[in-house]
């Protein structure tokens, strides 16, 4: 029993200090409020989908930085994609270099835009192994019986 | 040259002009800033430009003119000149002509006579000679020298010009007539006749052969020998008059002898004679014999030249000038002065050279000529020249040759007689040809004689044309410069215009950059304040703090949402200074808004000593439609700013209604109140104004307010200017409280965006009072709203024990107004004062009546005595915590001796903020359980009268009291529990927290109260802040009634913490649409049961179908799941294109997966029945999409239902935070407007408006 409270106290303090670091945001929040019975693997589910989303973003965008002309107005939409996915699941450091990264798109900034991509990819990978630590220890703490509270 | 000359000096002064005018304005511009001078420069080349063309017009135009009008000068003159000097020449040439002809033809008629009378005197004397042709005796012979002598005196008395006949025969007789024209007299000059004898006839036999040199001897042995004699005649009849005289031979007359006729033809010369000084003019010709073959005689005829001299005066006299006659060889002949002709330095004298005559005008035309034309001048060739300069003068010099060729003397052109020089006279004479006669005329005439006035006309004009020309010129120039000075200063407007419109361009510019800087600082500081709330959330979410804890934290967070609302303000500043402000048009409540506001000042007021009241007056409409978070930012920027300055005293919100539709007696009853308050005389008049012009439009109103303190008040001469942005009262405030000056400005802007105005007003006393009104509409059923609680006829009697002053006199006469027998007391001596007279009075009025032992006021009397009047009074003590003595054990007593009267009043319990949690729990002993926390309003009164009214009304019927309708009862306890709850935490944040809050909690929490009951620590349970307790009858139970009473507190507290979280994202929350669905709930409250209420709030949704049109998988996930949640049927499409098919009955191939997938992962929802031909109830739909965006499908869609006159409700999805985009979304025909990340509750509540709104 006392396995399953330090887990949740881990799990509690690993969450707390997502959003302290600011990866996450009250948009996360929301997301897991809405998970009930009905769907009950809902942020995983959402989350996953970000991912997904997300990656194949990240390689139109690498792709398309890579090109020696550049389309601006289409990395642009790329980056609007994926600032709104990214602020949906309340990935918010994403979302913000997503903020700068269109900003550089707008200035036609190649520079910029290279280092933008740098530090969503950074970011991204960040996040990404955050949550995904996160769900693993839900997954533990689930595994040993204990409930994951909100 | 000399527009040269001007040419430059212009563009030198256009130079020196240009340069001043750049360095006059650089100066009166050097403070301003780099901006403006780069700009300055830049206008100032353009002005430098302008200049120059400027310049290079006036020049081209000045030269242009000088051109002109020098060539007009030039012309008129030189047209006037030439034809008049010609006209006038070749009329001083016919003039001079005319004069020269004149003389000429004199002389040609003196030739001519000459000819005429030796002829004739050769005819005579040949026929006299003829008929003596037998000289045989000297009688005869002195007879025909009679004969001969009458002939001649005929001839020469005919001629009075002739100067001499002479007649010398071959015998060298002599016989002459001469005429002396010096003294007029005539002699006749004859040689003695005994000297020649006939024997002279042998001499012409002998020198038959040669006559010549028989002449020739004869001639020169006679005149040696010979004795002449002179007699003078009368010259009319020829009578001899005086006496013979001999003289020397040819002493006085010169006679033609035979060597001047040599070949027998007749000879003309000039000769001179001592006895007169002008040449005469002689010929001869000899008088042949019968035969022809001898001369007899020679006839000699001189004539004076001086008649031409004489004609040559007279002419000159006339017309002034010279003329001279020479022959060729250039001796003078005749002059027109009185030069002598003749040499007197030569003996004999001789004729001169016209270069050498004494004139000098003639000797020097003579040199000119000569020099000119030589000796050898041009025969037949007449010489005009003009303009000879001679001394000083000019002249004209004109010369003709006069060619005597046509003498008449025909006859003689073939002798070709050489005209000999008189060797006797020893005149030397040229001898000129008979056919070579010329003589020349000169005539010299000075120049100012014919010119002299055409000259000096010809001068004066000229003088005359320049000087006006040049004056036309100068005017011309001036005029130029005038004109053209015009045209410069507008060039130069022009110039300063445009420099104008680009400076304004830039600080359009500047501004744009302003409002982006802010817009973007604004992010910036949000992101930062919304982790601060998150954490706070976070914080307050942790079950492990204490309640003080989390009321602290709770209001830590209220006051970063209130700094967070400053962020947003100062956005909206710069979105007002832009005009793109916008401001919202929804119902909310207007007096729970003020109450939070005022709740929330408070808390700070109360650090300084100040009072906060609120009052309203009763016919304030409950409910209004504007912009209420707009409304609250007015006056809590204008009670901040009040707070700022007031040290001590109060601080009174007023507010009243001006509505002539309703004007009612409360209403001028309540405006009488404030007049008599405020003592404004002009406001009558301000309201009748404004009533008139509000009258127009029946579906606003207008709502006045006031904002009065006694702080340090602003000076009069500022009362304008603190309105204005950047602007303080005294600069000074800012180090003392801190402020930008803005607050005021935004206040204004807002004010008058609502239709309003305000300003300061004149107020008595220390402070400030600032009135303000604003329009705003209300719902129709607004009049309705006014839930008047009617404590008239309920016999309450109420004793308000406040501090305040300003709060307890507005309260109680409110409360007197509305019926209610009030006492006021200020502090605990009072207080004990009145309750005793209130009790004792009244205890003694029930035995004997009024005790007139206690001396009371009069106005306490007429109290009592109503209050005696009153059949069943209920009192009411509302006791200010603050009366009691808090720094010492003192209150206790106090407390205890309040206690007395328990039974037979209800105590109101006003707590501070910082009361301290022991005077809580004694009160809570006590059972003293109606408290509320300061500020004490209206609301609060109403709220506590009617629970005491309910509780009187209760106590009857207590015994028999079914569980059911104490349950009911303790429902309406909790829901006014709920809203006091809302009163503290939501005010600031919004009203529909509570809604959410309360069914959260309702819903949630209720299962699980009893295990939290047992979780929670026991002590805290007795520890209830900031609530109202109106749970008094569970005093009267026991214990377990208790421990529900706590449990009732703690579910309030739960509800605090479990709203806290939401608020968080209620930053943007459009207030308005949701205060009216929770306005209909709240009114549901007291009727509905809390579970019921809840389930209705969880399926809010419940049968909506909506269109997600979403290309994010994320978000399309999120929001389904969302709506799902809400009980909703959600399609989701993945672009514009796709919703627009779908919405069309024409759903895509992707469409049928999604829902297939959607209808897979919702089999346990009612979701089984999406059908395929959806008629949607609402559209969701992202902005920006792949294929179709969302303004475009928008439009597809608005198209498409033109003429159905259906309208789908489409609500916008958009990750672009800024207003501008809602404009975009409003105008391609969108209802509503979501920001992402999606907001849950937002989202529910702009659903329901809309959909509620096609129901």
């Amino acid at each position: 029993m006392d396995g399953i409270v330090q887990l949740q106290r881990q799990l509690v303090d690993y969450n707390a200090s997502l959003f302290h670091e600011g990866f996450l945001d009250d948009q996360f929040n929301q997301l897991q409020q809405l998970q009930d019975e009905s769907n009950p693997d809902f942020v995983v589910e959402v989350v996953t989908l970000f991912f997904e989303d997300a990656d194949r973003l990240l390689n139109e965008l690498t792709k398309a930085l890579g090109q020696p002309s550049i389309d601006f107005k289409r990395l642009d939409a790329h980056v609007h994609q994926l600032k709104g996915s990214s602020s949906s699941i309340g990935a918010q450091r994403v979302h913000r270099v997503c903020i700068s990264f269109r900003n550089s798109c707008e200035e036609q900034n190649v520079e910029g835009c290279l280092k933008n991509l740098q530090q969503v990819k950074h970011e991204y990978s960040l996040v990404k192994s955050k949550l995904e630590t996160l769900f693993r220890m839900e997954q533990q703490v689930l595994a040993a019986g204990g409930s994951v509270s909100r | 040259m000399g527009t040269n000359c001007r040419h430059v000096f212009d563009r030198l002064q256009s130079f020196a002009t240009c340069w001043k005018k750049n360095s006059t304005p650089t100066g009166r511009r050097v403070f301003h800033r780099d901006v403006e001078k780069e700009e300055f420069q830049y206008a100032s080349t353009q002005c430098l430009s302008s200049y120059y063309s400027v310049f290079v017009v006036r020049l081209a135009i000045m030269a242009m003119l000088a051109i002109l009008i020098g060539l007009l000068t030039f012309l008129t003159w030189h047209f006037t000149k030439i034809y008049t000097t010609k006209s006038l020449n070749s009329l001083a040439y016919d003039l001079r002509y005319e004069l020269l002809q004149r003389p000429i033809l004199r002389m040609w008629n003196i030739l001519n006579s000459t000819s005429e009378i030796t002829t004739a005197q050769v005819k005579l004397s040949q026929y006299v000679i003829r008929s003596h042709t037998n000289l045989a005796t000297q009688a005869d012979q002195v007879e025909m020298y009679d004969a001969m002598r009458a002939v001649t005196w005929a001839l020469f008395a005919s001629k009075r010009a002739l100067n001499s006949i002479t007649v010398k025969y071959k015998n060298g007789f002599v016989q002459a007539f001469h005429r002396d024209l010096k003294d007029n007299n005539t002699f006749y000059i004859y040689s003695d006749i005994s000297n020649y004898s006939m024997a002279s006839s042998g001499y012409n036999e002998i020198n038959s052969l040669s006559p010549h040199e028989a002449w020739n001897d004869k001639d020169i042995h006679g005149n040696k020998s010979a004795i002449w004699y002179r007699e003078p005649l009368d010259p009319v009849s020829g009578e001899k008059i005086g006496k013979v005289m001999p003289i020397a031979p040819e002493d006085s007359i010169n006679i033609a002898g035979l060597s001047q006729v040599p070949d027998g033809v007749a000879s003309w010369h000039v000769a001179v004679s001592k006895f007169t000084d002008s040449p005469l003019l002689s010929a001869a010709l000899p008088v042949w014999d019968a035969s022809n073959k001898s001369i007899e005689a020679v006839v000699g005829v001189t004539t004076a030249l001086y008649s031409v001299g004489q004609l040559m005066k007279e002419l000159v006299e006339l017309h002034s000038g010279h003329m001279y006659l020479t022959s060729q060889e250039g001796y003078l002949l005749a002059t027109s002065t009185n030069a002598p002709l003749l040499s007197n330095s030569t003996k004999p004298p001789k004729l001169k050279m016209a270069v050498d005559c004494e004139n000098e005008v003639i000797r020097e035309g003579a040199q000119w000529l000569q020099k000119t034309y030589g000796n050898n001048s041009p025969q037949s060739h007449e010489v005009h020249v003009e303009n000879i300069k001679l001394g000083r003068q000019q002249y004209y010099i004109d010369s003709f040759f006069l060619n005597l060729k046509r003498l008449p003397l025909v006859h003689f052109k073939t002798l070709h007689l050489l005209l000999m020089v008189d060797l006797m006279c020893n005149i030397v004479l040229k001898i000129l040809q008979l056919s070579k006669e010329d003589q020349v005329g000169v005539i010299i005439i000075p120049r100012k004689h014919i010119m002299g006035q055409a000259d000096e006309r010809a001068f004066k004009t000229l003088v005359i044309l320049i000087s006006a020309s040049l004056c036309i010129i100068v005017i011309g120039c001036v005029c130029i410069l005038i004109l053209t000075n015009g045209v410069s200063k507008e060039m130069k407007l022009r110039a300063e215009l445009i420099s104008h419109l680009e400076a304004r361009r830039k600080a359009e510019a500047s501004s744009n950059y302003k409002s982006q800087f802010l817009a973007n600082m604004s992010h910036e500081l949000r992101t930062p304040m919304a982790a601060v709330i998150g954490l706070l959330d976070i914080l307050i979410s942790d079950d492990h703090l204490t309640n003080e804890q989390c009321a602290t934290v709770t209001q830590i967070r209220k006051c970063s949402t209130a700094l967070l609302r400053l962020l947003n303000n100062i956005l909206d500043l710069s979105k007002v200074e832009s005009g793109k402000l916008i401001l919202e048009d929804a119902e909310f409540d207007l007096g729970r808004e003020l109450e939070g506001l005022v709740d929330m000042f408070s808390v700070q007021c109360i650090n300084y000593n100040v009072e906060t009241v609120l009052d309203l007056s009763d016919d304030m409409p409950k409910l209004v439609r504007g912009d209420s978070a707009r409304v609250v930012q007015i006056f809590a920027n204008l009670i901040n700013n009040s707070i700022k300055f007031t040290l001590s005293g109060h601080i009174v919100l007023r507010g009243w209604c001006e509505n002539p539709n309703s004007c009612s007696d409360d209403t001028s009853f309540s405006l009488e109140e404030k007049k008599s308050r405020c003592s404004q005389k002009t406001k009558a008049k301000q309201h009748q104004n404004h009533a008139k012009r509000i009258s127009n439009r029946d579906n606003k109103m207008k709502l006045w307010f006031e904002v009065d303190d006694t702080g340090c008040g602003i000076d009069p001469s500022k009362w304008e200017s603190v309105f204005e942005s950047f602007e303080q009262a005294d600069p000074s405030t800012t180090r003392l409280h801190g402020g930008t000056g803005l607050g005021l400005c935004i206040v204004r802007t807002l004010v008058n965006k609502m239709g309003g105005e305000i300003k300061v007003v004149k107020k008595e006393g220390p402070g400030t009072l600032m009135r303000l009104y604003l329009r705003l509409s209300a719902p129709v059923d607004a009049s309705e709203q006014h839930c008047q609680a009617d404590f008239a006829n309920k016999g309450l009697v109420v004793l308000l024990a406040l501090q305040g002053n300003m709060g307890r006199s507005v309260t109680s006469k409110w409360l007197q107004k509305n019926g209610v027998v009030t006492m006021e007391a200020s502090e605990w001596n009072g207080l004990t004062q009145t309750l005793r007279i209130l009790f004792h009075a009244r205890s003694s009025a029930q035995n004997n009546g009024f005790d007139a032992n206690y001396s009371i006021h009069d106005n306490l009397k007429s109290k009592l005595l109503s209050i005696q009047e009153l059949r069943n009074p209920v009192f009411a003590i509302a006791v200010d915590i603050g009366l009691l003595d808090l720094s010492t054990d003192i209150w206790k007593e106090q407390l205890n001796f309040l206690h007395k009267y328990f039974g037979r009043a209800k105590f109101v319990w006003i707590l501070n903020h910082d009361s301290s949690n022991t005077i809580k729990m004694e009160l809570c002993k006590k059972g003293h359980t109606l408290t509320v926390n300061k500020p004490f309003y209206k609301t609060k009164m109403i709220h506590i009268l009617e629970a005491i009214i309910k509780e009187r009304n209760d106590e009857l019927p207590k015994k028999n009291m079914t569980p059911k309708a104490r349950l009911k009862e303790g429902n309406l306890h909790e829901s006014l529990e709920i809203d006091y709850t809302q009163c503290d935490v939501a005010s600031s944040d919004g009203s529909d927290i509570s809604e959410v809050g309360s069914s959260k909690h309702v819903s949630v929490s209720q299962d699980k109260q009893r295990e939290k009951i047992v979780r929670s620590n026991p002590p805290s349970q007795h520890q209830i802040n900031n609530f109202v307790e109106l749970t008094n009858e569970y005093m009267e139970d026991s214990n377990p009634t208790k421990e529900e009473l706590c449990q009732s507190s703690l579910n309030s507290n739960d509800v605090t913490a479990n709203v806290t979280p939401k608020s968080s994202s209620t930053k943007q929350t459009s207030f308005a649409t949701v205060a009216q669905g929770e306005d209909s709930e709240y009114g549901e409250t007291r009727k509905v049961s809390s579970s019921s209420r809840a389930v209705s709030a969880k399926k809010s949704l419940e049968g909506l179908r909506i269109l997600l049109a979403e290309d994010t998988p994320v978000i399309q996930r999120v929001a389904t799941i969302m709506l799902e949640k809400m009980g909703a049927t959600v399609v989701a499409v993945g672009d514009g294109q796709q919703a627009v098919d779908a919405l069309n009955g024409i759903p895509g191939v992707e469409d049928c997966r999604r829902e297939s997938l959607l209808k897979e992962r919702s089999t346990r929802s009612s979701q089984t029945e999406i059908l395929s031909y959806p008629p949607y109830d609402l559209i969701l739909m992202d902005c920006q999409m792949p294929k179709m965006d969302g303004y475009e499908a928008t439009k597809a869609i608005r198209k498409s239902e033109v003429g159905t006159g259906l309208h789908i409700p489409i609500v916008a999805l958009t990750a672009h935070a800024m207003s501008c985009d809602e404009a975009k979304c409003l105008e391609v025909g969108m209802d509503a407007y979501l920001t992402k990340p999606i907001d849950f509750k937002l989202m529910e509540s702009t659903i329901l408006s809309l959909t509620r709104r096609t129901w």
